[in-house]
C-alpha cells in the first residue's frame, strides 16, 4: 500500500460535504434504537434483543452499502472523472500499491462509521442485557462487510463512470430483491456474507442469515480477493481518452 | 528519445491516429494541429496511457504501455486543469516528489517551485489559483524528478502573455540542458516562438514535419484568397492580372475574388495597383485566414 495515496485519499474524502451527510445517516440507527428503547413499553413491550436485531438489520441493508458506495466512488471515481488520477498513475510505483491505498482509504472511514453506528445503536438497544458477544459480532461483521463492499465499488468505479448508479442497482435490486426471491443467488450477495459472518460470531438465531457462517466467511474472502485482483488488473491497463 | 513507427490508434470506428512515424530527440518538438487532430492521443501513447492499436511507440527504446518504471524519466503536464484543490502548491509538488520516491523530496520540491517561479503562491491552496498558476504548479510537479522527457498537452492554453513567455523560457532552458520536450498546440504562432522541430498533425495523419522555418514557409507560401470591392471592379481586375503574385481573378457579386501566391508582397502591392489604375478601393479582406484552411492546404499538398 502506498502511504502518500492513502493519506491524500483520506484528505480528499474528509473534505467533502457528502462525508458529513454520511455521518448524519450513521446517527439514524442510534436514534431509532433510542426511540424504541424509551417509548412507553407497558402496552406493547419490546424485547431489547429484537430492538438490537432490527437496528442491525437496518445498518447492514442500508447504511453499510450506502456509506461504502458513496466513499468508494468518491475516492476513485471522482479522480478518474476530473483527471487527477494521472498524477498518481504516472509514477514509478506499482499500481497494486495504488489500488490497495485507495481501498484502505475508503474502507477505513466506512468501516469505522458503520462499526461505530452498529455498536452504539446495539448497546443502546441492549442496555442492561449485557450481550457483549452480540456487539462484537455486529462490529466485526459490519467492518468486514465494509471491506467487501468497498472493494466491489472501487472496482465498479474503474469499470464505469456510472458506478454510483450501478452500485445502487446492485444493492437495492440484486441484494434487496433478487436474492430475497431466489435463494440460489444468495451466494453472490455481500449482504448475506455480512449477516452470515455475524451469525458465525454469535449463537443468536435472530440474525436473518441465510448462508452458513463459515461458508459466508469463505465466500466473502474469495469474492473480495477476486474483486481486488480484478481492480489491480484493470488499473494496470488503465486507458483514458480524456485524462489529458 | 521517442520513436514512433507506423502508429495507429482507433477508438471503435473512429481513427484518432493513422499510421504515423516520427522520431524525436533532445530538442523542443511541437505537435501542431487543429483540435481533434490526434495530438493528445499521440502524447498519451508516449505517456503510457493509451496502447497503440497498431505499430509501436518507444521511449528510450522501451514500450511505455504498462511500464510504470519509465515514469522515472518522463514528466507529464496534462491539459486537464484539475489538481487537488485542498492541497497547497507546495504540497502538490511535494506529493509528486514523494510518489517518485526521491531521496530528498523537499529539496526537489523547492527547486521545481523556483524553476516555475511559484514561490509567492506556494503556500496557498491550489483551489484558489488562476489558470496560469495551476499550469505552473502542474509544470513544477512534472519537473520535480528532473525528467529526461517532458510531455505537455496544450501548455499555453489560457495562460496570459507574460506567464507564457516565462514558461517558454523554462522550456528553452530545459532543452538547452539536453532534455527532450514535446508539446502540443493548436495555436499557429507557437510554431515560430518556441519549437525547433514541428510535426503538423491533421485528421490523425502527419501532414508535414521539419524545422519551423520550413513549416512557416509552407504556411505563408500557399495561395491566399482575398475579396476586394472597388469603384471599378473590371478595371482593377485587368490591372491585377498583370501583377506577378496574382494567380487568378474572378468577378463575384459586387466585387472581386483574387488568388495570390505571396501574402506579404500582394498585400503591399494592392493599394499601389489600385491608385495607378485610378480605382478607389473600398474593401480588401483576406478570405481564408482560418486555421482550418491552412491545415487543409497542408494536407492537400
Amino acid at each position: 500500500m502506498n502511504e502518500e495515496i492513502f493519506v491524500l485519499s483520506l484528505r480528499q474524502l474528509l473534505g467533502k460535504r457528502r462525508t458529513f451527510a454520511l455521518i448524519a445517516l450513521a446517527l439514524l440507527p442510534l436514534l431509532v434504537a433510542l426511540v424504541v428503547r424509551t417509548s412507553d413499553s407497558s402496552a406493547d413491550p419490546v424485547d431489547p434483543l429484537d430492538n438490537a436485531m432490527v437496528n442491525y438489520g437496518l445498518i447492514v441493508t442500508t447504511l453499510l452499502p450506502l456509506v461504502t458506495l458513496v466513499l468508494s466512488t468518491t475516492s476513485l471515481g471522482m479522480e478518474i472523472e476530473d483527471g487527477t488520477i494521472v498524477y498518481l498513475l504516472s509514477k514509478p510505483l506499482s499500481r497494486a500499491h495504488a489500488s490497495t491505498a485507495k481501498l484502505a482509504a475508503s474502507w477505513l472511514p466506512a468501516g469505522v462509521l458503520v462499526a461505530l453506528s452498529a455498536s452504539l445503536s446495539g448497546s443502546i438497544a441492549l442496555q442492561g442485557s449485557g450481550e457483549s458477544t452480540l456487539l462484537l459480532a455486529f462490529v466485526v461483521s459490519s467492518a468486514l462487510g465494509a471491506l467487501a463492499y468497498s472493494a466491489l465499488f472501487l472496482f465498479l468505479s474503474l469499470l464505469t463512470t456510472r458506478a454510483l448508479i450501478v452500485g445502487l442497482i446492485y444493492v437495492f435490486i440484486w441484494e434487496g430483491l433478487v436474492t430475497e426471491l431466489f435463494a440460489g443467488t444468495r451466494i453472490l450477495s455481500i449482504r448475506q456474507y455480512t449477516l452470515g459472518v455475524g451469525d458465525l460470531l454469535t449463537e443468536s438465531t435472530k440474525l436473518d442469515a441465510h448462508l452458513d457462517g463459515l461458508a459466508a466467511l469463505a465466500l466473502m474472502i474469495a469474492v473480495t480477493s477476486a474483486v481486488v485482483a480484478l481492480a489491480i488488473r484493470r488499473l494496470n491497463r488503465f486507458e483514458s481518452r480524456s485524462l489529458f | 528519445m521517442i520513436k514512433a513507427e507506423n502508429v495507429s490508434r482507433w477508438f471503435g470506428n473512429i481513427v484518432a491516429v493513422s499510421d504515423i512515424s516520427f522520431s524525436v530527440g533532445a530538442v523542443i518538438t511541437e505537435l501542431q494541429g487543429p483540435n481533434g487532430a490526434g495530438k493528445t492521443t499521440i502524447l498519451q501513447m508516449a505517456a503510457g496511457f493509451l496502447q497503440p492499436s497498431n505499430g509501436s511507440v518507444r521511449v528510450r527504446g522501451q514500450s511505455p504501455w504498462r511500464n510504470s518504471m519509465l515514469y522515472r524519466y518522463t514528466g507529464l503536464v496534462p491539459e486537464r486543469e484539475a489538481i487537488y484543490p485542498f492541497l497547497t502548491g507546495y504540497e502538490f509538488v511535494l506529493l509528486n516528489a514523494r510518489l517518485h520516491k526521491l531521496p530528498d523530496p523537499r529539496e526537489a520540491t523547492n527547486r521545481a517551485i523556483r524553476m516555475v517561479e511559484l514561490e509567492d503562491a506556494q503556500h496557498r491552496a491550489t483551489g484558489g489559483y488562476s489558470k496560469g498558476m495551476k499550469q505552473r504548479a502542474k509544470l513544477a510537479a512534472a519537473l520535480v524528478h528532473d525528467p529526461l522527457l517532458l510531455l505537455l498537452d496544450e501548455p499555453f492554453n489560457g495562460v496570459d502573455p507574460a506567464q507564457r513567455l516565462h514558461m517558454m523560457g523554462v522550456l528553452r532552458d530545459l532543452a538547452a540542458a539536453g532534455r527532450t520536450i514535446v508539446f502540443s498546440s493548436h495555436i499557429l504562432e507557437d510554431v515560430e516562438r518556441l519549437a525547433d522541430n514541428v510535426l503538423v498533425i491533421v485528421s490523425g495523419r502527419l501532414a508535414a514535419s521539419g524545422d519551423f522555418h520550413r513549416i512557416r514557409r509552407l504556411m505563408t507560401d500557399r495561395p491566399h484568397t482575398f475579396v476586394l470591392r472597388s469603384s471599378d471592379n473590371r478595371r482593377l481586375a485587368a490591372a491585377l492580372v498583370e501583377t506577378q503574385s496574382v494567380k487568378g481573378v474572378e468577378l463575384i457579386d459586387g466585387g472581386l475574388s483574387v488568388r495570390a501566391s505571396d501574402f506579404g508582397a500582394f498585400t503591399l502591392a494592392v493599394s499601389a495597383i489600385a491608385r495607378e489604375s485610378g480605382v478607389t478601393l473600398f474593401e480588401f479582406v483576406p478570405a481564408d485566414q482560418s486555421l482550418e484552411s491552412v491545415f487543409s492546404y497542408l494536407v492537400k499538398r
